[in-house]
């Protein structure tokens, strides 16, 4: 390998600490928020509040910047679990090429991580939505990153 | 034992020395891809770092389609970061000024012709991977970063230009 490839390797391994470290820091001061809230609200009322099929339709593009302006309609499969939504009005993703098997974090109103999505199509029109630790299972996001404050819409 | 593409995409979620090695592995091809198009080398290499810089950026995305191997889904990265820089008209550098990475201005910008025969672009290698090194479809696939199936189209577009050449 060239030199010049080797810097530039080592620019983007530097540039991959950094990002990393962001996200840790990001994540640490959510998880120390998601703690304290839980001392202060009653017991179990952060486990137990329910999703709507709506809640979820609108955490997919609070999430996922190429969703903004998109129309989710969601139904349930499993109530608070597992939700099919499908894509309505115009989108347009960063993909190049089939969005299937895709995955994207959903975002709920207090701009949080409460789960994701998997794109089931080509098209990306249907999706398969888990909730909470359901979408850590389903290796849709990590679990570090559940909870994670997520103020703008992502992108990639 | 050396981990799979795959093993080290997953890897490098949380540790970039992973996504490290899988530039290592892939940096000269996706180089010699770009620069195959562009025909510049200061272009290719700022392609090159966009391109991985896109790789890091979408890992999770990435999706073990082809036993381990991240070539079509890292060429297909390539590919994009390419037509979007043709497309735009200037040399696409988003992922790199995400990430905080220094972009170097490059004087040449992005033309039509970088793009054409864009999918036929790697039919004299697939010739030479078919007929010399006598690889199977699924290893030539896997050389090219494309699927089998196409892998077989570039072969035989190949060999018939060469049947051409020979009849003139």
């Amino acid at each position: 390998m060239t030199d010049r490839l080797i810097a530039l390797g080592d620019d983007l391994e530097r540039a991959a600490r950094k990002d990393l470290r962001r996200h840790s820091r990001r994540r640490r001061r959510v998880l120390g928020g998601a703690a304290a809230l839980a001392v202060l609200l009653p017991g179990g009322a952060l486990a137990s509040s329910l999703l709507s099929s709506e809640d979820v339709a609108r955490s997919m593009p609070a999430g996922t910047k190429f969703l903004v302006g998109s129309t989710p309609e969601c139904d349930v499969v499993k109530e608070n679990v597992e939700y099919r939504c499908t894509i309505n009005g115009h989108f347009e993703s960063e993909i190049d090429g089939s969005l299937k098997g895709t995955v994207e974090p959903t975002v709920d109103k207090t701009k949080h991580v409460n789960g994701g999505c998997r794109s089931l199509t080509d098209d990306g029109r249907e999706w398969s939505c888990y909730v909470g630790e359901e979408a850590v299972r389903q290796q849709i996001v990590g679990a570090g990153f559940l909870g994670e404050y997520a103020p703008s819409p992502g992108v990639g | 034992m050396q981990r799979s593409d795959a093993a080290l995409l997953a890897a490098a979620r949380n540790d970039p020395a992973a996504f490290r090695e899988l530039y290592d592995r892939y940096a000269e091809r996706i180089l010699a891809y770009h620069r195959r198009r562009c025909r510049d080398e200061d272009a290719a290499h700022e392609l090159t770092a966009e391109t991985f810089a896109q790789v890091w950026l979408v890992r999770a995305r990435f999706r073990d389609e082809c036993d381990g191997s991240a070539a079509p889904w890292l060429f297909g990265i390539a590919r994009n970061v390419l037509l979007v820089s043709v497309r735009r008209r200037a040399l696409e550098a988003r992922a790199r000024e995400r990430l905080g990475v220094q972009v170097t201005p490059v004087s040449v910008s992005p033309q039509e012709a970088w793009l054409e025969n864009l999918d036929d672009d790697d039919v004299p290698e697939a010739v030479k991977l078919r007929v010399v090194d006598e690889l199977g479809y699924d290893e030539i696939a896997r050389e090219l970063g494309t699927t089998p199936g196409a892998a077989r189209v570039r072969v035989h577009r190949g060999l018939a230009a060469l049947r051409k050449e020979r009849t003139r």
